[in-house]
């Protein structure tokens, strides 16, 4: 009995966490760009340290980035946007979490929709965007845009800056994955 | 017994394997968030508290412009002026040469003092695995003064021809929370001008506490004091105050106060001041502090 529960013991361990992760890719370096067009100013900014993993057995996507690491071109709206937009000492991150709604594991380049939370600035909400993915060798990248309203997130522009900072937010993101080993 | 202790052990076991597999991708993600720290922003929205320097510097490339008018009535009856009676401007211009040194100079027209500085900050308050409690910056300004009785009363000997003054300051700050930040700086004034018949010290030691409090996302209420140890002894004079409100609007710092102190060189208005702070003319200051931050190299964004 003793042995037998033992065995069952190491098995419930090791072997499926084993099995769930051959599934799993990740990307340490993704790349979260996002613009703010007016026809005053054009402002630009951009992390590559953004994480993602994907688990293609469930279809499942998650993103986290840290808000401080976006990079402007301007040092001064560095300090804006982590200060008194985005707060990142109160919401040092951005995290989304989805599904892979269309998605064929055997297709090299497809275009599915990923459903899912997207939570900035503390506010979480429901999110469609159209990515490209593509498979090869065993690597997974995903490419896409999409485009989101400053208010949603209730990032407040003052009324005096309101011509410097465009209402929509246009995000493009391009993550390259690979095999997941814990 | 025994194995009835075994079965408990397992169903834990089970329970936590269990709780392995079915976590979200999200949490695991934070497992790989990598350990790092980082720098503290904003302890101070701008270079200047409303008096002195703060803490901050900016990064490399920055061109400060500035511009500090400070207003006051005269107290006799004839005063009939709009507004204010007299007005004294500061005009300035920062250039900041890397991250951490930053280089400034000043006139003001009322005293026709010419002033400059130099600053550097030693220590960033850091968080994180590297920590670091305050930020340290170093300053040292220097003022030449062309003018004789700059504050209207008898601080200058009529035959000296060049007064220069110096000033030494080391600030140390801490922004305590992400809305209240304190900063005290014990400061060394020398002064080269000193009136042989009065006995006056040339070196005076002075402390100068700041603090700001964010009321909102782009605007903070500031205060600083200055206190001299051994001020000068032939005239009277006051430690300085300041009460005030930051306000942020993009590219521009603009900053509203009111104070005792009519000079802007350090050395001069911590020294020299020779008005209490009250609400009696000539006593109150109002100032204006306009700072426009012009980036002329920019980080590559692609």
């Amino acid at each position: 009995m003793n042995k037998i529960a033992f065995l069952l013991l190491l098995f419930t361990i090791f072997n499926p966490s084993k099995e769930n992760n051959k599934q799993q890719y990740i990307a340490r370096q993704g790349q979260v760009t996002f613009f703010s067009y007016t026809s005053v100013e054009n402002i630009e900014a951009k992390n590559n340290q953004v994480l993602s993993i994907i688990d293609l057995e469930k279809k499942e996507i998650a993103v986290s980035m840290l808000m401080r690491a976006f990079v402007f071109k301007k040092d001064l709206m560095y300090e804006h946007f982590n200060e008194s937009y985005i707060e990142s000492d109160l919401y040092p991150q951005a995290n989304f979490k989805g599904k892979l709604v269309d998605f064929d594991v055997n297709l090299a380049k497809q275009t599915s929709t990923i459903k899912g939370t997207l939570t900035i600035h503390g506010i979480a909400k429901e999110v469609a965007i159209k990515t490209m993915i593509e498979n090869k060798n065993n690597n997974y990248k995903l490419t896409g845009e999409f485009i989101a309203a400053v208010k949603d997130f209730n990032i407040k522009i003052p009324a005096i800056l309101s011509s410097n900072i465009a209402k929509t937010i246009n995000l493009k993101f391009r993550f390259q994955y690979q095999p997941y080993e814990n | 017994m025994k194995t009835k202790h075994f079965f408990k052990i397992l169903s834990l076991f089970l329970i936590i394997s269990v709780n392995v597999n079915g976590q979200d991708l999200l949490k695991q993600l934070q497992k790989e968030l990598p350990n790092t720290y980082h720098k503290t922003i904003g302890t101070f929205k701008s270079t200047r508290i409303g008096l002195g320097h703060s803490v901050e510097t900016r990064k490399k490339g920055a061109l400060q412009l500035s511009l500090y008018n400070r207003y006051w009535n005269k107290p006799t009856a004839t005063s009939q002026r709009f507004l204010a009676d007299e007005v004294t401007t500061r005009y300035g211009l920062d250039y900041a040469f890397t991250d951490k040194f930053t280089a400034g100079i000043g006139y003001t027209n009322f005293d026709k003092i010419t002033d400059g500085f130099l600053k550097y900050n030693l220590f960033q308050q850091t968080k994180g695995i590297k920590k670091m409690p305050i930020s340290i910056t170093l300053v040292q300004t220097f003022s030449h003064i062309s003018l004789i009785n700059a504050n209207n009363d008898n601080f200058y000997d009529s035959n000296a021809s060049e007064k220069y003054g110096f000033a030494s300051q080391l600030l140390i700050a801490r922004k305590i929370n992400r809305l209240f930040s304190l900063q005290i700086a014990p400061t060394l004034v020398y002064r080269t001008e000193t009136s042989v018949a009065s006995n006056d010290p040339g070196t005076h030691f002075a402390l100068v506490f700041a603090g700001r409090h964010k009321i909102g996302k782009h605007t903070s209420i500031v205060s600083e004091y200055g206190y001299v140890a051994n001020p000068i002894k032939s005239v009277d004079t006051f430690n300085t105050f300041m009460a005030g409100i930051n306000w942020e609007i993009g590219d521009i710092m603009a900053q509203f106060h009111v104070t005792n102190a009519r000079n802007y060189a350090e050395d001069v208005f911590l020294t020299q001041t020779a008005n209490n702070f009250n609400f009696k003319d000539p006593n109150l200051h109002f100032g204006v502090n306009v700072t426009y931050i012009l980036h002329t190299k920019k980080n590559k964004v692609k």
